[in-house]
Protein backbone atom coordinates (compact mmCIF):
# COMPACT_ATOMS: atom_id res chain seq x y z
CA UNK A 1 0.00 0.00 0.00
CA UNK A 2 2.84 2.34 0.76
CA UNK A 3 4.05 1.98 -2.71
CA UNK A 4 3.12 3.36 -6.20
CA UNK A 5 3.66 -0.54 -7.78
CA UNK A 6 2.22 -2.85 -5.93
CA UNK A 7 1.29 -5.54 -8.34
CA UNK A 8 5.21 -7.35 -8.03
CA UNK A 9 4.69 -9.53 -4.90
CA UNK A 10 6.90 -11.25 -2.80
CA UNK A 11 7.17 -15.13 -3.70
CA UNK A 12 4.95 -17.28 -1.41
CA UNK A 13 2.28 -14.20 -0.80
CA UNK A 14 -0.83 -16.00 -1.28
CA UNK A 15 -2.19 -16.28 -4.66
CA UNK A 16 -5.83 -14.91 -3.13
CA UNK A 17 -4.05 -11.24 -2.65
CA UNK A 18 -2.98 -11.33 -6.16
CA UNK A 19 -6.54 -12.57 -7.25
CA UNK A 20 -7.90 -9.63 -5.30
CA UNK A 21 -5.81 -6.91 -6.48
CA UNK A 22 -6.13 -7.88 -10.21
CA UNK A 23 -9.50 -9.27 -10.23
CA UNK A 24 -8.54 -12.70 -11.94
CA UNK A 25 -5.02 -14.64 -11.41
CA UNK A 26 -3.50 -12.59 -13.83
CA UNK A 27 -0.33 -14.65 -12.12
CA UNK A 28 -1.35 -17.82 -12.70
CA UNK A 29 0.82 -21.02 -11.96
CA UNK A 30 1.91 -21.57 -14.91
CA UNK A 31 3.15 -18.22 -15.63
CA UNK A 32 5.69 -19.21 -12.29
CA UNK A 33 6.44 -22.61 -13.78
CA UNK A 34 10.42 -23.15 -15.19
CA UNK A 35 12.11 -22.36 -17.52
CA UNK A 36 11.47 -18.07 -16.36
CA UNK A 37 8.59 -16.92 -17.68
CA UNK A 38 8.42 -13.83 -19.63
CA UNK A 39 7.70 -10.98 -17.81
CA UNK A 40 4.11 -10.19 -17.55
CA UNK A 41 3.37 -6.54 -18.53
CA UNK A 42 1.23 -5.06 -16.10
CA UNK A 43 -1.34 -2.43 -17.10
CA UNK A 44 0.30 0.67 -15.02
CA UNK A 45 -2.63 2.08 -12.74
CA UNK A 46 -3.02 5.76 -12.55
CA UNK A 47 -1.92 6.44 -9.11
CA UNK A 48 -2.41 3.59 -6.66
CA UNK A 49 -4.83 1.02 -5.60
CA UNK A 50 -7.19 2.90 -2.94
CA UNK A 51 -6.00 5.98 -4.04
CA UNK A 52 -9.82 7.01 -5.16
CA UNK A 53 -12.72 5.43 -4.61
CA UNK A 54 -13.05 4.27 -7.82
CA UNK A 55 -9.78 2.38 -7.21
CA UNK A 56 -10.75 1.40 -3.75
CA UNK A 57 -9.64 -1.91 -2.25
CA UNK A 58 -11.63 -5.12 -0.71
CA UNK A 59 -11.47 -5.12 2.64
CA UNK A 60 -9.61 -8.44 2.71
CA UNK A 61 -7.06 -6.47 0.44
CA UNK A 62 -6.40 -4.15 3.35
CA UNK A 63 -6.34 -6.89 6.51
CA UNK A 64 -3.96 -8.99 3.89
CA UNK A 65 -1.25 -5.52 3.76
CA UNK A 66 -1.50 -5.07 7.10
CA UNK A 67 -0.70 -9.00 7.91
CA UNK A 68 2.45 -8.27 5.66
CA UNK A 69 3.47 -5.08 7.54
CA UNK A 70 3.23 -6.66 10.51
CA UNK A 71 4.48 -10.18 10.29
CA UNK A 72 7.39 -7.98 8.33
CA UNK A 73 7.62 -5.84 11.14
CA UNK A 74 8.29 -7.68 14.29
CA UNK A 75 10.05 -10.82 14.90
CA UNK A 76 8.99 -13.97 17.08
CA UNK A 77 9.32 -12.41 21.09
CA UNK A 78 8.20 -13.64 24.65
CA UNK A 79 5.31 -11.43 25.78
CA UNK A 80 4.13 -11.59 29.67
CA UNK A 81 0.59 -10.76 30.72
CA UNK A 82 -2.15 -12.45 32.58
CA UNK A 83 -4.26 -15.13 31.10
CA UNK A 84 -8.45 -14.49 30.77
CA UNK A 85 -10.74 -15.92 28.56
CA UNK A 86 -9.10 -19.03 28.16
CA UNK A 87 -11.13 -21.64 25.92
CA UNK A 88 -9.89 -25.00 23.97
CA UNK A 89 -12.15 -25.15 21.03
CA UNK A 90 -13.88 -28.14 19.73
CA UNK A 91 -11.35 -27.77 16.55
CA UNK A 92 -8.25 -28.66 19.09
CA UNK A 93 -6.70 -24.85 19.31
CA UNK A 94 -6.92 -22.67 22.08
CA UNK A 95 -7.60 -19.20 22.30
CA UNK A 96 -7.36 -16.83 25.07
CA UNK A 97 -6.59 -13.28 26.02
CA UNK A 98 -3.16 -11.75 27.36
CA UNK A 99 -3.86 -8.45 28.95
CA UNK A 100 -2.21 -6.35 31.46
CA UNK A 101 -3.95 -3.17 33.42
CA UNK A 102 -4.24 -1.04 29.90
CA UNK A 103 -4.05 -3.56 27.02
CA UNK A 104 -4.62 -6.86 25.91
CA UNK A 105 -4.20 -8.78 23.15
CA UNK A 106 -6.10 -11.95 21.39
CA UNK A 107 -4.13 -14.86 21.00
CA UNK A 108 -4.18 -18.38 19.57
CA UNK A 109 -2.36 -21.86 20.25
CA UNK A 110 -2.74 -24.01 16.85
CA UNK A 111 -3.14 -27.23 17.91
CA UNK A 112 0.14 -28.63 16.42
CA UNK A 113 1.75 -25.87 18.56
CA UNK A 114 0.62 -27.18 21.79
CA UNK A 115 3.03 -30.08 22.51
CA UNK A 116 5.51 -27.09 23.21
CA UNK A 117 3.47 -26.27 26.01
CA UNK A 118 3.24 -28.64 29.35
CA UNK A 119 -0.58 -27.90 30.21
CA UNK A 120 -3.09 -25.65 29.38
CA UNK A 121 -2.86 -22.44 30.78
CA UNK A 122 -5.78 -21.00 33.27
CA UNK A 123 -7.50 -17.88 33.58
CA UNK A 124 -5.72 -15.47 36.16
CA UNK A 125 -2.53 -17.41 35.10
CA UNK A 126 1.12 -14.70 35.14
CA UNK A 127 2.70 -16.48 32.28
CA UNK A 128 5.49 -15.51 29.27
CA UNK A 129 4.29 -16.67 25.94
CA UNK A 130 6.57 -17.01 23.04
CA UNK A 131 5.17 -16.46 19.31
CA UNK A 132 4.53 -13.85 16.71
CA UNK A 133 2.01 -11.16 15.99
CA UNK A 134 -0.49 -11.46 13.01
CA UNK A 135 -3.89 -9.88 11.51
CA UNK A 136 -6.99 -12.37 12.23
CA UNK A 137 -8.64 -11.47 8.68
CA UNK A 138 -11.38 -12.74 9.31
CA UNK A 139 -11.86 -10.23 12.51
CA UNK A 140 -10.18 -7.81 11.37
CA UNK A 141 -8.11 -8.14 14.77
CA UNK A 142 -4.59 -8.37 15.77
CA UNK A 143 -3.63 -11.99 17.09
CA UNK A 144 -0.75 -13.39 18.60
CA UNK A 145 0.40 -16.78 17.77
CA UNK A 146 1.53 -18.47 20.51
CA UNK A 147 4.16 -21.69 20.38
CA UNK A 148 6.01 -21.72 23.84
CA UNK A 149 4.13 -20.72 27.18
CA UNK A 150 5.85 -20.45 30.54
CA UNK A 151 3.88 -19.80 33.91
CA UNK A 152 5.19 -17.84 36.93
CA UNK A 153 6.27 -20.13 39.72
CA UNK A 154 6.45 -23.14 36.77
CA UNK A 155 2.50 -23.05 37.49
CA UNK A 156 2.33 -24.53 34.21
CA UNK A 157 4.39 -27.60 34.89
CA UNK A 158 2.89 -27.84 38.19
CA UNK A 159 -0.10 -28.70 36.74
CA UNK A 160 0.61 -31.14 33.79
CA UNK A 161 2.21 -33.44 37.10
CA UNK A 162 -1.17 -33.38 38.42
CA UNK A 163 -3.23 -33.98 35.84
CA UNK A 164 -1.00 -36.92 33.95
CA UNK A 165 -0.74 -37.74 38.04
CA UNK A 166 -4.59 -37.99 38.06
CA UNK A 167 -4.81 -40.39 35.31
CA UNK A 168 -2.42 -42.89 35.70
CA UNK A 169 -4.08 -43.11 39.51
CA UNK A 170 -7.81 -43.21 37.58
CA UNK A 171 -6.33 -46.04 35.71
CA UNK A 172 -4.90 -47.89 38.87
CA UNK A 173 -0.97 -47.18 37.51
CA UNK A 174 -0.06 -46.07 41.17
CA UNK A 175 -1.32 -48.73 42.81
CA UNK A 176 1.35 -50.22 45.29
CA UNK A 177 -0.06 -53.42 44.54
CA UNK A 178 1.52 -53.50 40.97
CA UNK A 179 4.96 -53.33 42.15
CA UNK A 180 6.93 -56.14 41.39
CA UNK A 181 9.76 -57.61 43.51
CA UNK A 182 13.30 -57.37 41.74
CA UNK A 183 14.87 -60.61 40.59
CA UNK A 184 18.10 -61.14 43.23
CA UNK A 185 20.33 -62.11 40.40
CA UNK A 186 19.64 -60.63 37.17
CA UNK A 187 21.23 -62.23 34.29
CA UNK A 188 20.49 -59.88 31.49
CA UNK A 189 19.70 -55.77 32.35
CA UNK A 190 17.85 -53.92 29.87
CA UNK A 191 19.77 -50.16 30.11
CA UNK A 192 16.94 -47.66 28.50
CA UNK A 193 18.93 -44.48 28.10
CA UNK A 194 21.54 -42.60 25.87
CA UNK A 195 24.05 -44.50 24.92
CA UNK A 196 26.22 -41.99 25.35
CA UNK A 197 25.41 -40.75 28.75
CA UNK A 198 27.02 -40.62 32.03
CA UNK A 199 24.00 -42.86 33.34
CA UNK A 200 25.17 -45.80 31.02
CA UNK A 201 28.08 -45.46 32.40
CA UNK A 202 27.91 -44.74 36.20
CA UNK A 203 25.58 -48.17 35.81
CA UNK A 204 28.10 -50.13 34.13
CA UNK A 205 30.89 -49.02 36.84
CA UNK A 206 28.77 -50.14 39.80
CA UNK A 207 27.80 -53.35 38.52
CA UNK A 208 31.47 -54.18 37.70
CA UNK A 209 32.03 -53.69 41.16
CA UNK A 210 29.06 -55.48 42.41
CA UNK A 211 28.64 -58.44 40.21
CA UNK A 212 29.75 -60.92 38.20
CA UNK A 213 27.96 -62.46 35.07
CA UNK A 214 25.64 -60.17 34.13
CA UNK A 215 25.24 -58.60 30.50
CA UNK A 216 23.91 -54.89 30.04
CA UNK A 217 22.13 -54.59 26.62
CA UNK A 218 21.87 -50.67 25.83
CA UNK A 219 18.59 -50.09 24.64
CA UNK A 220 19.60 -46.58 23.00
CA UNK A 221 17.15 -43.51 22.81
CA UNK A 222 17.36 -39.72 23.19
CA UNK A 223 16.42 -39.01 26.52
CA UNK A 224 16.11 -35.06 26.40
CA UNK A 225 14.55 -32.95 23.74
CA UNK A 226 11.02 -32.74 22.02
CA UNK A 227 11.73 -36.43 20.38
CA UNK A 228 12.62 -37.95 23.62
CA UNK A 229 9.52 -39.62 24.71
CA UNK A 230 8.76 -41.18 21.52
CA UNK A 231 12.03 -42.58 21.56
CA UNK A 232 11.74 -43.69 25.00
CA UNK A 233 8.27 -45.62 24.26
CA UNK A 234 10.15 -47.14 21.13
CA UNK A 235 12.94 -48.80 23.01
CA UNK A 236 10.74 -49.49 25.53
CA UNK A 237 8.75 -50.91 23.42
CA UNK A 238 11.08 -53.08 21.58
CA UNK A 239 12.68 -54.42 25.23
CA UNK A 240 9.07 -55.46 25.65
CA UNK A 241 9.55 -57.03 21.75
CA UNK A 242 13.10 -58.16 22.64
CA UNK A 243 11.84 -60.29 25.01
CA UNK A 244 15.31 -61.52 26.62
CA UNK A 245 16.12 -58.92 29.83
CA UNK A 246 14.84 -60.16 33.09
CA UNK A 247 15.15 -56.66 34.24
CA UNK A 248 14.97 -52.78 32.80
CA UNK A 249 16.57 -49.50 33.75
CA UNK A 250 15.20 -46.57 32.68
CA UNK A 251 16.71 -43.18 33.06
CA UNK A 252 18.97 -40.72 32.70
CA UNK A 253 21.41 -38.80 35.20
CA UNK A 254 21.09 -35.01 36.25
CA UNK A 255 19.68 -32.19 34.47
CA UNK A 256 17.78 -29.00 34.40
CA UNK A 257 13.99 -29.91 35.06
CA UNK A 258 13.23 -28.77 31.61
CA UNK A 259 15.81 -31.86 29.93
CA UNK A 260 14.31 -34.26 32.14
CA UNK A 261 10.88 -33.87 31.39
CA UNK A 262 10.48 -36.45 29.19
CA UNK A 263 9.93 -38.31 32.28
CA UNK A 264 7.14 -37.32 33.14
CA UNK A 265 5.11 -37.58 30.13
CA UNK A 266 2.29 -39.40 30.29
CA UNK A 267 2.93 -41.73 27.27
CA UNK A 268 6.88 -42.88 28.75
CA UNK A 269 5.05 -43.41 32.01
CA UNK A 270 2.30 -45.60 30.64
CA UNK A 271 5.32 -47.55 28.52
CA UNK A 272 7.06 -47.88 31.49
CA UNK A 273 4.12 -50.00 33.13
CA UNK A 274 3.46 -51.98 30.48
CA UNK A 275 7.16 -53.30 30.66
CA UNK A 276 6.64 -56.76 31.24
CA UNK A 277 9.62 -57.41 32.89
CA UNK A 278 10.42 -55.29 36.49
CA UNK A 279 11.10 -52.19 36.04
CA UNK A 280 13.66 -49.31 37.61
CA UNK A 281 13.23 -46.10 36.96
CA UNK A 282 17.01 -43.47 37.62
CA UNK A 283 15.74 -40.12 36.75
CA UNK A 284 18.08 -37.69 37.54
CA UNK A 285 19.61 -37.13 41.02
CA UNK A 286 18.30 -37.68 44.53
CA UNK A 287 15.57 -34.75 44.45
CA UNK A 288 14.40 -35.12 41.00
CA UNK A 289 11.06 -36.92 41.01
CA UNK A 290 9.44 -37.85 38.34
CA UNK A 291 5.98 -39.26 37.03
CA UNK A 292 8.25 -42.91 35.60
CA UNK A 293 9.05 -43.04 39.10
CA UNK A 294 5.53 -43.92 40.61
CA UNK A 295 5.11 -46.24 38.31
CA UNK A 296 8.02 -47.99 38.10
CA UNK A 297 8.58 -51.43 40.20
CA UNK A 298 11.23 -49.53 42.04
CA UNK A 299 12.89 -45.45 41.97
CA UNK A 300 16.32 -45.13 42.35
CA UNK A 301 17.22 -42.09 43.29
CA UNK A 302 20.16 -41.93 40.39
CA UNK A 303 21.71 -43.91 37.93
CA UNK A 304 23.98 -45.63 40.07
CA UNK A 305 21.79 -46.50 42.81
CA UNK A 306 19.93 -48.51 40.14
CA UNK A 307 22.68 -50.38 39.37
CA UNK A 308 23.10 -51.17 43.13
CA UNK A 309 19.39 -51.65 43.67
CA UNK A 310 19.31 -54.01 40.62
CA UNK A 311 22.22 -56.71 41.92
CA UNK A 312 23.26 -57.97 45.13
CA UNK A 313 26.84 -57.13 46.45
CA UNK A 314 29.56 -59.44 46.21
CA UNK A 315 30.28 -58.43 50.37
CA UNK A 316 26.83 -60.02 50.50
CA UNK A 317 26.93 -63.38 48.79
CA UNK A 318 30.37 -63.82 50.18
CA UNK A 319 28.74 -63.68 53.51
CA UNK A 320 25.87 -65.63 52.46
CA UNK A 321 28.25 -68.52 51.16
CA UNK A 322 30.25 -67.89 54.42
CA UNK A 323 26.57 -69.05 56.54
CA UNK A 324 25.78 -71.73 54.51
CA UNK A 325 29.35 -73.03 55.07
CA UNK A 326 29.24 -72.75 59.09
CA UNK A 327 25.30 -74.56 58.99
CA UNK A 328 26.76 -77.12 57.08
CA UNK A 329 29.68 -78.08 58.77
CA UNK A 330 28.30 -77.54 62.21
CA UNK A 331 25.62 -79.73 60.82
CA UNK A 332 28.03 -82.40 59.71
CA UNK A 333 29.68 -82.44 62.71
CA UNK A 334 26.65 -83.30 64.52
CA UNK A 335 25.60 -85.93 62.82
CA UNK A 336 29.25 -87.88 63.33
CA UNK A 337 28.85 -87.06 66.96
CA UNK A 338 25.78 -88.22 67.27
CA UNK A 339 27.02 -91.56 65.50
CA UNK A 340 29.92 -92.02 67.66
CA UNK A 341 27.73 -91.94 70.37
CA UNK A 342 25.69 -94.12 69.09
CA UNK A 343 28.60 -96.76 68.78
CA UNK A 344 30.07 -95.82 71.82
CA UNK A 345 26.41 -97.45 73.63
CA UNK A 346 26.29 -99.86 71.05
CA UNK A 347 30.08 -101.06 72.23
CA UNK A 348 29.38 -100.96 76.22
CA UNK A 349 25.72 -102.41 75.96
CA UNK A 350 26.32 -105.21 73.44
CA UNK A 351 29.14 -107.68 74.41
CA UNK A 352 28.05 -109.67 71.21
CA UNK A 353 29.02 -106.75 69.17
CA UNK A 354 32.65 -108.06 67.40
CA UNK A 355 35.51 -105.56 68.29
CA UNK A 356 36.55 -105.82 64.53
CA UNK A 357 33.15 -104.66 63.30
CA UNK A 358 33.69 -101.34 65.58
CA UNK A 359 37.41 -100.82 64.90
CA UNK A 360 36.13 -100.71 61.06
CA UNK A 361 33.36 -97.59 61.83
CA UNK A 362 35.67 -96.54 63.64
CA UNK A 363 38.06 -96.03 61.62
CA UNK A 364 35.24 -94.61 59.19
CA UNK A 365 34.49 -92.07 61.35
CA UNK A 366 37.65 -90.94 61.40
CA UNK A 367 37.93 -90.84 57.86
CA UNK A 368 34.76 -88.40 57.98
CA UNK A 369 36.14 -86.45 60.60
CA UNK A 370 39.50 -86.08 59.13
CA UNK A 371 37.50 -84.70 56.24
CA UNK A 372 35.08 -82.64 58.23
CA UNK A 373 38.39 -81.00 59.88
CA UNK A 374 39.07 -79.28 56.64
CA UNK A 375 36.29 -76.60 57.69
CA UNK A 376 37.67 -73.56 59.77
CA UNK A 377 35.71 -73.89 62.66
CA UNK A 378 37.52 -77.59 63.58
CA UNK A 379 40.35 -75.97 62.33
CA UNK A 380 40.06 -72.92 64.41
CA UNK A 381 39.59 -75.39 67.83
CA UNK A 382 43.19 -76.83 66.79
CA UNK A 383 44.61 -73.59 67.17
CA UNK A 384 43.77 -73.50 70.40
CA UNK A 385 40.59 -71.62 70.68
CA UNK A 386 37.19 -73.49 72.23
CA UNK A 387 33.80 -73.66 72.10
CA UNK A 388 31.29 -73.84 74.57
CA UNK A 389 28.16 -75.44 74.10
CA UNK A 390 24.54 -75.62 76.18
CA UNK A 391 23.05 -78.99 77.41
CA UNK A 392 21.19 -78.84 74.06
CA UNK A 393 23.98 -78.54 71.60
CA UNK A 394 23.40 -74.89 70.65
CA UNK A 395 26.75 -73.32 70.79
CA UNK A 396 27.42 -70.48 73.12
CA UNK A 397 28.68 -67.45 71.82
CA UNK A 398 28.38 -64.58 73.57
CA UNK A 399 28.21 -63.88 77.35
CA UNK A 400 24.43 -62.85 77.24
CA UNK A 401 23.99 -66.97 76.63
CA UNK A 402 25.45 -67.72 80.31
CA UNK A 403 23.69 -67.78 83.63
CA UNK A 404 25.24 -68.15 86.89
CA UNK A 405 25.68 -71.75 87.68
CA UNK A 406 24.90 -73.05 84.35
CA UNK A 407 26.66 -76.08 82.94
CA UNK A 408 28.12 -76.62 79.59
CA UNK A 409 29.91 -78.33 77.85
CA UNK A 410 33.70 -76.58 76.25
CA UNK A 411 34.83 -78.47 73.28
CA UNK A 412 38.32 -78.46 73.32
CA UNK A 413 40.64 -80.16 70.39
CA UNK A 414 40.84 -83.43 71.48
CA UNK A 415 37.77 -84.04 73.67
CA UNK A 416 35.12 -82.00 75.84
CA UNK A 417 35.36 -80.56 79.18
CA UNK A 418 31.88 -80.22 81.48
CA UNK A 419 31.86 -76.83 83.00
CA UNK A 420 30.11 -74.70 85.12
CA UNK A 421 29.83 -70.79 85.02
CA UNK A 422 30.82 -69.15 88.49
CA UNK A 423 29.91 -65.77 88.81
CA UNK A 424 27.99 -63.39 86.96
CA UNK A 425 28.97 -63.18 83.48
CA UNK A 426 30.27 -59.66 82.18
CA UNK A 427 29.51 -58.28 79.00
CA UNK A 428 31.88 -56.25 77.30
CA UNK A 429 31.01 -52.92 75.46
CA UNK A 430 31.70 -53.21 71.80
CA UNK B 1 24.50 -74.08 37.34
CA UNK B 2 23.93 -70.50 37.78
CA UNK B 3 25.65 -69.13 41.31
CA UNK B 4 21.70 -68.12 42.25
CA UNK B 5 21.11 -72.42 41.30
CA UNK B 6 24.22 -73.26 43.58
CA UNK B 7 23.04 -70.50 46.17
CA UNK B 8 19.59 -72.64 46.23
CA UNK B 9 20.96 -75.88 46.00
CA UNK B 10 23.30 -75.46 49.70
CA UNK B 11 20.44 -74.16 51.33
CA UNK B 12 18.75 -77.48 50.74
CA UNK B 13 21.92 -79.25 51.44
CA UNK B 14 22.53 -77.32 54.67
CA UNK B 15 18.75 -77.75 55.83
CA UNK B 16 18.73 -81.60 55.17
CA UNK B 17 22.16 -82.22 57.12
CA UNK B 18 20.42 -79.78 59.84
CA UNK B 19 17.75 -82.84 60.01
CA UNK B 20 18.12 -86.05 60.96
CA UNK B 21 20.23 -88.13 58.22
CA UNK B 22 21.95 -91.33 57.45
CA UNK B 23 25.76 -90.90 58.00
CA UNK B 24 26.92 -92.38 54.36
CA UNK B 25 23.99 -90.01 52.75
CA UNK B 26 25.68 -86.85 55.10
CA UNK B 27 28.86 -86.99 53.78
CA UNK B 28 27.69 -87.18 50.20
CA UNK B 29 25.66 -83.96 51.26
CA UNK B 30 28.08 -82.25 53.23
CA UNK B 31 30.92 -82.94 50.00
CA UNK B 32 28.41 -81.62 47.72
CA UNK B 33 27.91 -78.82 49.61
CA UNK B 34 31.82 -78.35 49.43
CA UNK B 35 32.17 -78.33 45.82
CA UNK B 36 29.49 -75.80 45.46
CA UNK B 37 30.92 -73.79 48.04
CA UNK B 38 34.14 -73.76 45.97
CA UNK B 39 32.64 -73.18 42.43
CA UNK B 40 30.61 -70.28 44.21
CA UNK B 41 33.53 -68.80 45.41
CA UNK B 42 34.91 -69.42 42.26
CA UNK B 43 32.51 -67.53 40.24
CA UNK B 44 32.26 -64.60 42.82
CA UNK B 45 35.76 -63.93 41.96
CA UNK B 46 35.27 -63.79 38.53
CA UNK B 47 34.08 -60.57 37.44
CA UNK B 48 32.84 -59.97 34.16
CA UNK B 49 30.23 -57.30 33.26
CA UNK B 50 29.55 -57.39 29.40
CA UNK B 51 28.31 -54.32 28.23
CA UNK B 52 25.65 -55.32 24.14
CA UNK B 53 23.67 -53.08 22.50
CA UNK B 54 20.07 -54.18 21.13
CA UNK B 55 19.96 -53.28 17.66
CA UNK B 56 15.97 -53.80 15.52
CA UNK B 57 16.74 -55.37 12.24
CA UNK B 58 14.27 -53.59 9.54
CA UNK B 59 12.01 -56.83 9.73
CA UNK B 60 12.03 -56.28 13.27
CA UNK B 61 13.68 -59.17 14.46
CA UNK B 62 16.91 -58.13 17.27
CA UNK B 63 20.48 -58.18 17.68
CA UNK B 64 22.55 -57.95 20.65
CA UNK B 65 25.69 -56.14 19.39
CA UNK B 66 29.00 -56.17 21.76
CA UNK B 67 29.52 -52.63 22.41
CA UNK B 68 33.40 -51.50 21.82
Amino acid sequence: MTTRRTPRRAEGQSERSDLDLFGGGLVSDVARSEPPPPPIEYAEPDGYPGETAQSAVAVSILTQTARDVIEGAFIPLWVRGEISDFKSHRNGHWYFCLRDSTAQIRCVVWKRDQRGIPAAPDDGMQVAAFGRLTVYAARGEMQYAVTKMEAEGDGLRRKALEITRARLEADGLLALERKRPLPRFPRVIAVVTSPDGAALHDIVAVLHRRVANVRVVVVPCAVQGESAPEEICRALDRVNRWAGADLVIVGRGGGSREDLWAFNHEQVARAVAACHVPIISAVGHEVDISICDLVADYRAPTPSAAAEAATPSRTELVGDLRKLSLRMSGAARGTVRWHTDRLRHLARDLSSCSAEQISTRQTKLETIAGRLHALSPLATLSRGYSVARAADGATLGSAAAFQDGMPFDLIVRDGTVPAQVRGTPREQAS
Amino acid sequence: MTFEERLARLEQIAAELEGDVELARALALFEEGIENLRAAAAELGNADTRVQQLIERADGTFEVETRE
